[in-house]
């Protein structure tokens, strides 16, 4: 029996590193620890043990206070009030990538983007992105096209891609990108005209210097940053597939994303400079 | 502690789902009343029920991992204490009655000593012997289940001297086990 009188320390053996942790966490102290441990070793295991007792008795009180709060239990009914809580989904703050990711992948979105119909703020940045119409600009005139459905392609892009592929691409790029065009413009003859009217309803160049990507077929192109903000974003390929492609970046890391490489028999990419058709 | 079913839970009780959240509180509550009933004991239902009111008002608005929710909740608790102190200290009929947080033992009474849950109550006293500072470590790293670096930040302190009072602490816990002469 320990001596009660005149308790002496030495009783107490140091504590290693392993059974530190172990107690602290209120765990089996690991084996071979000091067998004098074990007593403090069940109290903390009780001290971070299950509810006992009357620890349990408050809930009715906080529940009624949850359920004021958030109007009546179930997420099938919320009901509407001035402090409803947000949707889980949308708590992130849109970043200029996943703006933009938002406004590319949908072709809703991109519309009322060449209409100059978002809100300033995105408005100015699908100015900055794809070359819609600046705030308060004309909206984007062109022909009363369909847009396909899922791809929000922009008309001028078709355009710059066919200059690009003719300066750059091959013979079968060309044939895909004019023939794309033409669908577009509504039959072959009207891809010169569509391209002219398509690059005079576009609002004047911004002060970014115009840039040629260094295309390589099967790569994604490199990408100047988006006025002000630093981010470098990726964008989509101009072929309808559904989904947006863009890769936004996370919040404040600032690294620019690639390019998924686009089905690349004959689509282009679109360019950030996306003002009228390349100017020489 | 919930683990890996946390941030389930945690969205589903940010949508309004009471079943979610009530698993939570579950998991919260017993805890806070541990820390609360060795730290402040005097205060110790009315801090945890204001704390959880706190934490509905605010729980749209966390996004976090289960140590994040843990470290908000007894940030809150321990704010609440703080305040609650205050105010008495400044009443002067109460000063004398009151003992200071942290000093007086959740001494168990008679109804608490017939429960089969001795143990807990037991070794809720055993830490109130304790100096204030290692007792609040030591419930905060294993009630509370919260790390070094957050139990630092919570109570103002470098994460060396929270290691250093945490070894302390149960080092001066094991001796007075052993001078009760506590076996298995």
């Amino acid at each position: 029996m320990p001596n009660f009188i005149c308790p002496s320390r030495r009783d107490v053996p140091l504590i290693s590193d392993a059974s530190l942790a172990a107690l602290l966490a209120g765990a089996e102290l690991p084996p071979g620890a000091a067998p004098e441990l074990r007593p403090l070793a069940e109290a903390l295991a009780e001290l971070a043990g299950r509810p006992v007792g009357d620890e349990l008795a408050g809930e009715a009180n906080t529940l009624t206070a949850f359920r004021e709060y958030f109007g009546a239990s179930g997420p099938a009914h919320h009901v509407s009030r001035n402090r409803r809580p947000r949707p889980r989904g949308r708590r992130l703050p849109l970043t200029a990538a996943a703006a933009a990711a938002t406004i590319l992948g949908l072709g809703g979105l991109a519309t009322a983007a060449y209409a100059g119909a978002l809100p300033a703020g995105l408005q100015r940045l699908a100015h900055d992105i794809i070359g819609a119409p600046a705030v308060g600009a004309q909206p984007a005139s062109r022909p009363s096209l369909p847009i396909p459905a899922a791809s929000g392609q922009p008309s001028h892009g078709l355009c710059t891609a066919w200059a690009h592929a003719k300066a750059h691409g091959t013979r079968k790029q060309q044939a895909v990108a004019f023939s794309k065009l033409a669908a577009a413009a509504g039959g072959p003859g009207n891809a010169t005209a569509y391209c002219t009217a398509t690059a005079h309803s576009a609002t004047p160049p911004s002060s970014r210097p115009a840039r040629t990507p260094s295309h390589r077929s099967g790569k994604p192109t490199g990408l100047p940053t988006p006025r002000g903000s630093g981010k470098p974003t990726g964008l989509p390929s101009p072929r309808g597939s559904g989904k947006p492609t863009v890769l936004p970046t996370p919040r404040g890391s600032g690294k620019p994303t690639a390019l998924p490489a686009p089905d690349n028999s004959g689509g282009a990419t679109v360019h950030l400079t996306q003002r009228p058709a390349r100017r020489s | 502690m919930i683990g890996e079913d946390f941030a389930e839970l945690l969205a589903a009780a940010q949508e309004g789902n009471e079943l979610a959240f009530s698993r939570l509180w579950r998991d919260g509550n017993a805890a806070l009343l541990r820390y609360l009933r060795v730290t402040a004991p005097e205060s110790a239902e009315d801090a945890a029920a204001e704390t959880w009111l706190h934490v509905v008002r605010g729980l749209t608005s966390f996004s976090g991992d289960e140590q994040a929710w843990r470290a908000w909740l007894f940030t809150t608790a321990r704010r609440r204490t703080i305040d609650e102190a205050r105010r008495r200290s400044r009443r002067p009929q109460k000063a004398l009655e009151e003992a200071p947080p942290g000093q007086v033992p959740a001494s168990p009474d008679a109804a608490d000593l017939a429960m089969e849950h001795i143990g807990t109550r037991s070794a809720m006293a055993l830490v109130a012997r304790l100096p204030p500072h290692q007792a609040e470590v030591i419930l905060l790293r294993v009630v509370a289940g919260l790390d070094t670096a957050t139990v630092a930040h919570l109570v103002g302190r470098t994460p060396g001297a929270v290691r250093v009072a945490a070894h302390r602490g149960l080092r001066r816990l094991a001796e007075i086990l052993a001078e009760a002469g506590v076996t298995l």
